[in-house]
């Protein structure tokens, strides 16, 4: 048995896995199926001021190494989370480490939204900012392809709360160390990539796109080497710490993320795959530590030769 | 971990096939209308289960499945032997509702819609009425199943190949008349459209019922929201998106939000 404990910095987990927002609902729709507490956090699906209904349908596609998604950050908005049985009450009650992942539509909703949480913090162990959702309109990615907005947004939500805040990064834009700077520089203290990269599937038959979106965002075990180069070029730009994700299927690809430099990995896809692939990553992270002489996890973070 | 031995995975005709698994658990709790998510192979280039309605259990521990081979994961499925292990998560979902002693329930079915109201046939209520409509008659499926259980099965294709020509929802009129004075139920299975159109219809005739409702689904356990459908709702559109897979696939008529 290693020690998995993970410090992130201003927060530490009990082990460095997580579950990616949006691919975990609320923590609830998982919790038949093993102890929400045994996760390092628990990343809820994106929560904005006021309920929205997300996109039309189709919403998914699958596609060869992964899946196209456009959900469109349908959600219970804060109150809903704050006060739904299913939602934060339910975590509190499991003992599960909550990060709340947050949105908007303007910067100023995005500080609403973590002053909001901020007065009703209990259980939660530290916000993530998406700026990175490709799939809304207003709001999303628009922040989080431009270096400036992405700023201002950090420190709008810097200054409305004590919490750590975590910024979930856009793969799609051409240099992702100078995105991981901005963000460090507006106050962010930890990083977190990659989200979904934008792409697009066309019935042949109809010929129209496969979701009703028409692009949707790709995940799955097809982005993973796009994942693990970006994760490698952000951790060695800054020097906060860096939570890796992107198609990460199994213990080898957690510890793969983790040699390039990620200090936690999140599991996004893998979890409609197999619901319980959480606890195994972290068994099998356990394992491998033990298989190569490991005492911690941390002393592999970052170890790329 | 894995849960599903296949016994027997076998053709019914065309691109339709029956794939019985020994899932005991599963079979044991399975209510009409429930379905299982199903991982077929461990291969990462397919990363999602596959949805089936679940469309009979037995007391040996039996789980059946009738599905068509639409896409590369079903042609997959087609492929397996007997004695392959597949993941199975079950049973999902809400299922139909038993109806009252009194009730005859009418299952409507549009192709292999009619393999998830099968499991009605078992409720300890009068027999009951199965409208199958399909497009042709290579894609009418499990009539002999349906008669052997004592259901009076009314067929009608796009094409006229089979029973009447014309769609399924034409067939209600012929209900309503002969069992005139009975009380009816609806249960309904089958292509969003057909489903669209079968809530208008029992909505002008004043019928009441529940229909099985879903899209292209992802997690099957309510986490992911891909697979929604519109229902009713105190909001400024009148609907909410409600997630088929864990608010459904069975959803009242009373519910369900139509365009």
């Amino acid at each position: 048995m290693a020690d998995l404990t993970c410090n992130l910095g201003k927060f530490t987990l009990k082990n460095p896995v997580m579950t990616a927002s949006g691919t975990f609902g609320y923590g609830y729709e998982y919790s038949h199926f093993y102890d929400l507490a045994r996760l390092g956090a628990v990343v809820v699906k994106g929560i904005r001021m006021t309920p929205s209904h997300g996109n039309p349908t189709p919403r998914v596609a699958e596609v060869t190494g992964g899946m196209l998604n456009a959900i469109g950050l349908q959600g219970p908005g804060l109150d809903g989370f704050l006060h739904g049985e299913h939602y934060l009450p339910f975590l509190r009650k499991s003992g599960a480490a909550v990060i709340v992942n947050i949105w908007g539509t303007t910067i100023a909703e995005y500080g609403e939204v973590a002053a909001g949480l901020e007065a009703d913090k209990a259980g939660i162990v530290a916000l993530e900012i998406n700026i990175s959702c490709p799939n809304v309109k207003a709001g999303g990615v628009a922040f989080g392809t431009d270096p400036e907005l992405a700023q201002k947004v950090v420190a709008t939500v810097r200054k409305a709360t004590t919490l750590p805040v975590i910024t979930k990064l856009s793969p799609n834009v051409s240099r992702i160390g100078d995105f991981a700077r901005a963000v460090e520089a507006a106050g962010s203290d930890a990083v977190s990539l990659i989200n979904t990269i934008t792409g697009m599937s066309i019935d042949i038959e109809t010929r129209r796109p496969r979701i009703a979106n028409r692009t949707g965002g790709l995940s799955g075990p097809a982005v993973k080497p796009i994942a693990v180069r970006m994760v490698c070029e952000a951790a060695q730009a800054v020097k906060i710490p860096v939570i890796g994700m992107g198609g990460i299927m199994n213990a080898a690809d957690a510890i793969e993320f983790l040699i390039a430099g990620a200090s936690a990995v999140a599991v996004g896809t893998a979890n409609f795959t197999d619901p319980y692939a959480p606890v195994k990553i972290i068994d099998g992270i356990d394992d491998w530590l033990d298989r190569h002489g490991c005492k911690t996890a941390a002393e592999i973070v970052g170890s790329l030769r | 971990m894995k849960n599903g031995e296949i016994i027997a995975n076998t053709r019914i005709q065309g691109d339709y096939y029956r794939v019985v698994f020994h899932a005991p658990e599963i079979a044991a709790s399975a209510q009409a209308g429930q379905f299982v998510h199903v991982r077929i192979s461990d291969r990462l280039d397919r990363v999602l289960r596959r949805p089936f309605s679940i469309h009979r259990v037995e007391a040996d521990g039996s789980l059946e499945v009738v599905y068509k081979t639409v896409g590369a994961g079903t042609r997959e499925l087609a492929q397996l032997r007997p004695g392959t292990v597949c993941d199975l998560l079950g049973p999902q979902g809400r299922s139909f509702t038993t109806p009252g002693d009194d009730v005859v329930p009418v299952l409507v079915a549009g192709g292999y819609g009619a393999a998830a109201t099968y499991m009605m046939t078992r409720q300890a209520v009068p027999k009951g009425v199965l409208l199958l409509g399909a497009r042709s008659k290579a894609d009418v499926i499990l009539v002999d199943e349906y008669r052997a259980a004592g259901y009076d099965v009314r067929i009608s294709t796009d094409d006229g190949s089979l029973g009447g020509k014309g769609r399924v929802t034409e067939l209600i009129d012929g209900v309503l008349h002969d069992f005139a004075g009975r009380k009816l139920r609806f249960y309904g299975c089958g292509p969003f459209p057909m489903l669209m159109a079968l809530a208008k219809e029992l909505r002008r005739t004043g019928q009441g019922g529940e229909l099985s409702i879903d899209h292209v689904m992802c997690c099957g356990v309510g986490a992911c929201f891909a697979c929604v459908v519109k229902v009713k709702a105190d909001t400024p559109e009148g609907w909410r998106y409600a997630r088929a897979c864990s608010e459904g696939p069975v959803f009242d008529l009373e519910d369900v939000y139509v365009e």
